[in-house]
C-alpha cells in the first residue's frame, strides 16, 4: 500500500511499522531504543511522528507503529520537534553523560536544565534494550533491578554475574553507551567481571573470551577444538566449498 | 533465621508446581517464613523453578513487601504520607533514631526492631501514624514512643 512520508510517497507492507518504511526510503527518524536486531523495544519515545488520518492527527511512536491504511506521516512538524525536545530534554536531565544525547541536545537546542534534578554521571537511560540482548544470547546475567527512581540495570545482588560469559552483547547493542566494557592484555572486564580472551588459531587476533566460546560450542554443538574468529570461519567455510 | 528452618523453603517449595507463574507467591512465602528473602532461598527457588537468578533478583527487589535485608522481630512502620508527615512524622523519625539508634531500612544489632516509612497506612484522620508489626498506633508524639518501645522490651537498645 501507499503512504505518505513527509511528502514523500512511499511503498509499505501491511502491518509493517513507520519507521521501516521511512528507512528504506532515506528518511531519518532520531531513534534510540531501536536496534533492526531487537525492534519493538519502543521505550525512549524519540522516534514519535504525526500521523494523518481521516483528516485526524495523532502522535505515535514510529518503531511500533503498524502501517494498516493509507496514512500521511509527518516525521518532522513543529509539533513533532516541540514533542522531541522535550523528549530530549527529560532524557538529558537522566542520561546527561551520554555523548549521543549530548548531541541530540545541541542539535534540539535544549537549554540547560534548570528545573529537573540531574542524575549526575548517568549515562542509561534504562530502555531495557541490554537486558533483551542478553536474553537473545540466553544468558540472562543482568535485569532490571529496584524501581521508580532507583530502578537500574544491574546483575544480581549487584555483582558480577555468574552467569555472564562475557559476550559483550549487551555493550555493544545500548545506544547511550551506559556499559563499560574495556579490553587490555588479552583480558576483557565487564559488569565487574574479567575475562581472558582467546587469539583465533588461523589470523592471531582476539576474538571472544573463553566462556563465550565454550558457551557457543555447547549451544551450536560446534566440534572443532581451534579457536577459528568469524572472519576465518567463513574463508575455511568458503574453501571447503570451492574445493 | 535461615539455617534454624532450612526445612521450611523444602516445604513452601512443595506447594507448588514448578512453574515460572508461581515465583511471586512462592518469594511471599518465604517472606513470610523468614522475614526476608535469604539469598541460599533464592538459590533454591532458582533451582526449584529453573529460572535465571536475575529475574528473580528483579522481582526481589521491585516488591515493597519483599526484602533482602533481615527485618527485625519487630517491624516498625513509619507513615511518612501527606497528612503524617505534615503532623509531624519527621520528629517520630527523629525520636526513633534517638531511642533506639535506628535509621529507615536499619536493623538493630540485635535484631529486635527494623524501621522503614511507607506512604499512607489509610488512616489520616488519626495521623500521624505508624505500625509495629500488624497493630496501628495513632495521633502519636515524639515523647510516647519510647513507653511502646519499652513494653515490646526495646529499652536496653536505647
Ligand atoms: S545500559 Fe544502555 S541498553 Fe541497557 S537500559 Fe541502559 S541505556 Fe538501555
Ligand atoms: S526508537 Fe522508538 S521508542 Fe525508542
Ligand atoms: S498519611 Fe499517614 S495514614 Fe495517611
Amino acid at each position: 500500500m501507499k503512504i505518505k512520508i513527509d511528502g514523500l510517497e512511499c511503498e509499505a507492507n501491511y502491518g509493517e511499522y513507520i519507521l521501516e518504511v521511512a528507512k528504506r526510503n532515506g528518511i531519518h527518524i532520531p531513534t534510540l531504543c531501536h536496534t533492526d536486531a531487537l525492534p519493538g523495544q519502543g521505550s525512549c519515545r524519540l522516534c514519535i511522528v504525526e500521523v494523518i488520518e481521516g483528516g485526524k492527527n495523532k502522535v505515535v511512536v514510529s518503531c511500533l507503529y503498524p502501517v494498516t491504511n493509507e496514512i500521511e506521516v509527518l516525521t518532522n512538524s513543529d509539533k513533532i520537534r516541540r514533542m522531541r525536545k522535550n523528549i530530549i530534554r527529560l532524557l538529558a536531565a537522566r542520561a546527561p553523560e551520554s555523548e549521543h544525547i549530548r548531541k541530540l541536545k545541541e542539535e534540539y537546542k535544549v537549554p540547560e536544565e534548570k528545573r529537573f534534578n540531574v542524575d549526575k554521571g548517568e549515562k542509561c537511560i534504562l530502555c531495557g534494550l541490554c537486558v533483551r540482548a542478553c536474553e537473545a544470547v540466553g544468558v540472562y546475567a543482568i535485569s532490571s533491578v529496584n524501581r521508580g527512581i532507583t530502578k537500574k540495570i544491574s546483575p544480581p545482588f549487584e555483582e558480577p554475574p555468574e552467569d555472564c560469559i562475557g559476550c559483550g552483547a549487551c555493550a555493544q547493542v545500548c545506544p547511550t553507551g551506559a556499559i563499560a566494557l574495556k579490553e587490555f592484555e588479552g583480558k576483557r572486564v565487564i559488569w565487574d567481571k574479567t575475562f581472558e580472551l582467546v587469539k583465533c588459531s588461523v589470523c592471531g587476533n582476539y576474538f571472544t573470551t573463553r566462556e563465550q566460546y565454550e558457551f557457543l560450542k555447547q549451544k551450536y554443538g560446534l566440534e572443532a577444538e581451534e579457536f577459528l574468529c568469524d572472519k576465518c570461519r567463513k574463508k575455511s567455510t568458503a574453501q571447503k566449498l570451492v574445493f | 533465621m535461615f539455617e534454624e528452618g532450612e526445612h521450611m523453603i523444602e516445604s513452601i517449595l512443595k506447594r507448588y508446581p514448578k512453574e515460572r507463574r508461581f515465583l511471586l507467591a512462592i518469594l511471599q512465602d518465604i517472606q513470610r517464613t523468614y522475614n526476608y528473602l535469604p539469598r541460599k532461598a533464592l538459590n533454591e527457588v532458582r533451582e526449584y523453578l529453573d529460572i535465571p537468578l536475575s529475574s528473580l533478583y528483579s522481582m526481589a527487589t521491585f516488591y515493597r513487601a519483599l526484602s533482602l535485608k533481615p527485618k527485625g522481630k519487630y517491624v516498625i512502620r513509619v507513615c511518612d504520607g501527606t497528612a503524617c508527615h505534615i503532623r509531624g512524622s519527621m520528629n517520630l523519625l527523629e525520636e526513633i533514631k534517638r531511642e533506639l539508634s535506628l535509621l529507615p531500612g536499619e536493623i538493630t544489632p540485635d535484631g529486635k526492631f527494623s524501621l522503614e516509612t511507607v506512604n499512607c497506612l489509610g488512616s489520616c484522620a488519626i495521623a500521624p501514624v505508624m505500625m509495629i508489626n500488624e497493630r496501628v498506633y495513632g495521633n502519636l508524639k515524639p515523647d510516647m514512643l519510647k513507653e511502646i518501645f519499652s513494653s515490646l522490651g526495646g529499652e536496653e537498645n536505647g
